[in-house]
């Protein structure tokens, strides 16, 4: 029986308490949204005029690397494209101009300066710094953004996080513990609070299972028994604002099941 | 997905999956190895850059490799709907706290 529990969510980040699956399934997922899950990114750029001080490449790689908003219902990856065409069409590619010149004093230029032929595919967020200009440099160019995904390159990862970890489990043995503060002291993560004379767990989830609470207790054995339930799971997913989180778990779920659709169809077709 | 088998025997069988990785046989194995028919089974994937996972599976006798890949796919199916509910319904959860 599968228990999910949705405790923390943004439009960009969610974090979830899994239960009753294990850990090949939890990271199956995590593998998929990390590299199967298609997003936009640049990926072909015809620099037209470049008198900044970034070579043509590394002006390039910070375009690519810049996140951009994706419609994946409106766009085709370019290997399933019916165009099949190298310079892509309408619906595998989506063309961004930047023109930007320092007409007077400095000036930064930022993904926001982007002009998209798309309002649906363009940066994330307005504020990312590509390059800076001194008086009378320019930069002119068009980038191709194009579908991907992260097994080819990390610019169309639609995370920035993706990560889970096993559901920490701390007892503190009353009769052992003589409240030293030992384990208080060294938790980074503050998960012990001194109440009375006692030792408290707070903040378990926070917990990153590192054992030092076990090292640090001068009893033997150690008053402070720190275990993980193996098939409870903390899953946090940052997204880059590419998709939202919510349409991440789904994708990934669909990629799955698609896999096994395809697997079970040709398993049965083999002799 | 194309596959191609490269061992077969009563009780044996030796697959090649193209163009997947441990994302979708790490899952495979775990599932095959929860049926209790089965005395081995196994992937490996000789280069991560060039070759494509190889799943082996060996059953104890009494059951044919291939029903017990197709078992465990389905019930792969089974649990990702499950959990697809659930994560449907924990979102559903969320939005009416």
């Amino acid at each position: 029986m599968v228990e999910i529990e949705v405790v923390d969510k943004t439009d960009n980040t969610i974090r979830l308490f899994i239960r009753g699956v294990d850990v090949s399934f939890v990271n199956t997922l995590r593998r998929l949204i990390l590299t199967e899950i298609p997003s936009m990114a640049v990926d072909d750029v015809v620099i037209l005029e470049n008198s900044s001080v970034l070579n043509d490449e590394i002006l390039v790689h910070r375009l690519g690397l810049t996140p951009l908003t994706t419609d994946l219902d409106s766009y085709n990856l370019p290997e399933e494209c019916p165009c099949q065409s190298e310079f892509g069409c309408n619906l595998c590619r989506v063309a961004l101009a930047l023109n930007v010149e320092a007409v007077e004093g400095t000036r930064t230029v930022y993904s926001g300066d982007l002009v998209s032929e798309n309002p649906d595919v363009k940066p994330v967020s307005d504020r990312i710094c590509i390059v800076k200009l001194v008086q009378d440099q320019k930069v002119k160019l068009e980038a191709y953004a194009r579908l991907g995904k992260g097994k080819v390159h990390a610019k169309w990862q639609p995370v920035s996080m993706c990560a889970y970890k096993f559901f920490p489990q701390i007892k503190i043995d009353g009769k052992l513990c003589d409240a030293c503060e030992d384990c208080v002291k060294v938790c980074p993560k503050a998960v012990f609070v001194k109440v009375g004379d006692k030792i408290e767990v707070r903040n378990v989830t926070d917990c990153t299972l590192c054992e030092d609470c076990m090292d640090a207790c001068a009893k033997d054995p150690s008053a402070v028994e720190l275990t993980w339930d193996k098939n409870a799971f903390i899953f946090d997913i940052e997204s880059t604002g590419a998709l939202p989180v919510e349409r991440l778990v789904r994708e990934s779920l669909n990629i799955l099941d698609k896999k096994l659709k395809s697997f079970l169809k040709n398993l049965k077709k083999v002799k | 997905m194309e596959i191609k088998i490269l061992k077969k025997t009563s009780n044996e069988l030796k697959i090649e999956i193209e163009g997947e990785g441990h994302t979708f046989c790490n899952v495979l194995q775990k599932a095959l190895l929860e049926d209790d028919a089965i005395e081995m089974a196994g992937y490996d994937i000789k280069h991560p850059l060039t070759s494509n996972p190889t799943v082996y599976v060996r059953t104890k006798g009494k059951r044919k490799p291939k029903a017990a890949l197709i078992d465990a796919a389905k019930k792969m199916q089974k649990q990702n709907n499950e959990f697809k509910k659930s994560f449907e319904r924990a979102l559903k959860g969320w939005q009416r706290k």
